[in-house]
């Protein structure tokens, strides 16, 4: 069952998608570059998962943020809104004056991103763990009403070692939660380094099937198969969805790709040159 | 399974001991009253339907009824999943793991946005034989050093049924302070809870008041009795909710000059007796003070009766502690 309103433009072109993600990305750059803070490395590393989430999958009205159908986004990792702000803007569900004052004392535009932002973000997350819980909560009161809205939540990987995730996976599988689809941002990165060095997740993918999540795992930079992925959560009608979603930190960026830095602080001339890199690369 | 006020229930112990005739289930009937009436409010438990009488609603609404199963941290956060959803969601568990496992869930979650949903804590303070891993003595402390909530403790079985209209009053978060009772109330009158101020005064007395909350609102009863008996007459003051707790209302009841006693299930660090110093210090108020709770200890397992005479949660412990206050007593 879906509405006929369906204002999101559900662009299905690969093309056009990689040149929004190629946006994105700059949005990135532009973002971090003034004061240098932010998180780069995994904005870069998930523009693709957001240009095809927020161009393509969710079913949004930017003009009416609080539409009850809407798909509910939640992002569990609420430190990575270099890209969140940047996709918000983009798609239009946020002003664009607002990135002026991003990290600056006051402006709600914060490293976190919290609900002082209005309800374009659904849930204040950022201590890890919590944001699946919340996205079973929305999936059984959507089921509960009747209404067509799908629930989609990204969460980081490092995140998979907080407990709470795995009590809220059983939940989800456990009630068959079919409008549920968690987006699994593998960039292998956390703090500490390389995520199977600080505490061996893998395989991640038998985890989340074991819970009972249908799961695909693919290439967090492939678009027509992500574009697949959704396509295919949409279909269940018994189990919700993991997509682990393999992403590279500084993806788009040839100086910034692979390197593994958490909180990393984007020197001026870096900027400089990403932003031209990004500018004149072409579609891919 | 389907139980009733009329009928023996074979089939659930939250380890209290309890007499041989049936307990009345009045919250849980109360809730499933007001679910009736309400379509918004949804039921959720971690695994302890019958110790938080919410069978009552599972079997009546099956279709508003979410077992979170043994996870209390999740249960919280589904919660406000579904509050920003439209719904008023009822959560249930003991109060010990509703506030200690779940306090970063509620601060985030629940406190920060605000939102609509009542967090019911079980068996407050010292009232299990299951012993310390169930025992909430600073369930108050914690949820009291959070923004946005509301605390609501009844003052006995008689309010157990108005704390679920005293929690739907509140348009945001509220933790219930909840305690069953321990045998059956013959002609049991329920009584509700103040909605407007945080307490009631329930007797009258011009040398001291004490405040107190919960299963020591009885004893305070009791403590005023045995102090008439040695000519100090002494104001009762119970106090429902816990949290705001209104300045003017505590030290409307306090007499300059006078004696002030708190009584409470819970630590004296941080829940009732730490809230009431606090406005009588940035009142000005001139009076002697003295807390009567569980000092700073961890308990054990044992029966309500036992553990109050042992941590000193009993009529003569205020008494004691009355007379505590009353000998230090200077005028600033």
């Amino acid at each position: 069952m879906t509405s006929n309103r369906q204002p999101a433009p559900r662009i299905h072109d690969a093309v056009e998608l990689a040149a929004i993600a190629r946006r994105l990305r700059r949005r990135v750059i532009s973002l971090v570059a003034p004061s240098g803070q932010g998180y780069v490395q995994q904005g870069l590393g998930a523009a693709d998962l957001f240009a095809v989430l927020y161009f393509s999958e969710l079913r949004l009205d930017p003009a009416d943020p609080q539409w009850p159908e809407r798909d509910r986004f939640l992002l569990s990792t609420a430190h990575n809104t270099a890209i969140f702000y940047g996709t918000l803007v983009e798609r239009g569900c946020l002003p664009e004056a607002g990135l002026a004052s991003y990290c600056h004392d006051g402006s709600a535009f914060e490293i976190n991103a919290s609900e002082r932002l209005g309800s374009v973000i659904e849930a204040t997350c950022g201590s890890l763990g919590q944001g699946l819980s919340v996205g079973v909560g929305m999936a059984l009161a959507s089921r509960r009403h009747r209404r067509p809205n799908r629930i989609h939540v990204l969460l980081g990987d490092g995140e998979l070692q907080e407990g709470q995730v795995w009590e809220a996976a059983l939940a989800a599988g456990s009630h068959g939660l079919a409008n549920l689809c968690v987006t699994l941002d593998w960039n292998a990165m956390q703090v500490g380094g390389h995520v199977d060095g600080v505490v061996r997740m893998e395989p991640v993918g038998a985890k989340w099937q074991s819970f009972g999540f249908h799961v695909i795992d693919l290439d967090g930079h492939d678009i027509p198969a992500l574009l697949s992925a959704y396509e295919a959560a949409r279909g269940q009608q018994l189990r919700p969805t993991c997509i682990v979603a393999r992403t590279l930190v500084g993806k788009g960026v040839a100086s910034l790709e692979g390197i593994m830095s958490h909180n990393l602080k984007l020197p001026p001339e870096t900027a400089r040159l990403a932003l031209i890199e990004l500018g004149e690369a072409s579609a891919s | 399974m389907t139980t009733s006020s009329q009928q023996p229930d074979l089939t659930v112990s939250d380890f209290i001991t309890r007499g041989p005739a049936p307990v009345p289930r009045l919250y849980g009937e109360a809730l499933v009253r007001a679910a009736i009436d309400d379509p918004r409010i949804v039921c959720l438990c971690a695994d302890l339907p019958g110790s938080t009488e919410t069978d009552l609603f599972r079997d009546q609404l099956p279709d508003r009824f979410i077992e979170a199963g043994i996870a209390e941290a999740n249960m919280i956060g589904m919660a406000a999943g579904m509050a920003r959803c439209g719904d008023v969601p009822f959560v249930h568990s003991f109060g010990v793991f509703v506030s200690r496992r779940c306090f970063d869930q509620i601060a985030n979650q629940v406190a920060y946005p605000r939102l609509p949903v009542k967090i019911a804590g079980f068996l407050p303070g010292l009232t299990t034989m299951l012993g310390v891993s169930h025992q909430a003595i600073d369930d108050v402390a914690m949820l009291r050093a959070l923004p946005n909530m509301t605390i609501i403790e009844p003052a006995g079985p008689e309010q157990l049924a108005g704390a679920v209209a005293a929690a739907l009053a509140v348009d945001g978060p509220v933790y219930l302070r909840l305690k069953r009772p321990e045998s059956a109330i013959a002609d049991l009158k329920s009584r509700p809870i103040p909605i407007d101020e945080p307490g009631e005064l329930l007797r009258e007395g011009s040398d001291g008041t004490i405040f107190a909350s919960g299963i020591l609102v009885g004893e305070a009863l009791k403590a005023s009795r045995m102090l008439a008996q040695q000519n100090r007459s002494v104001a009762v003051v119970a106090i429902t909710r816990l949290k705001p707790l209104d300045a003017e209302f505590v030290l409307r009841h306090c007499k300059t000059g006078s004696v002030v006693v708190t009584a409470e299930n819970h630590s004296v660090i941080g829940g009732l007796g730490s809230a009431v110093a606090e406005i009588l210090l940035e009142g000005g108020a001139s009076v002697g003070f003295a807390r009567v709770g569980v000092r700073d200890t961890f308990a054990e397992g044992g029966s309500t009766s036992y553990l109050q005479a042992k941590y000193g949660l009993l009529a003569g412990d205020i008494v004691a502690a009355f007379e505590r206050a009353a000998a230090r007593r200077t005028t600033v």
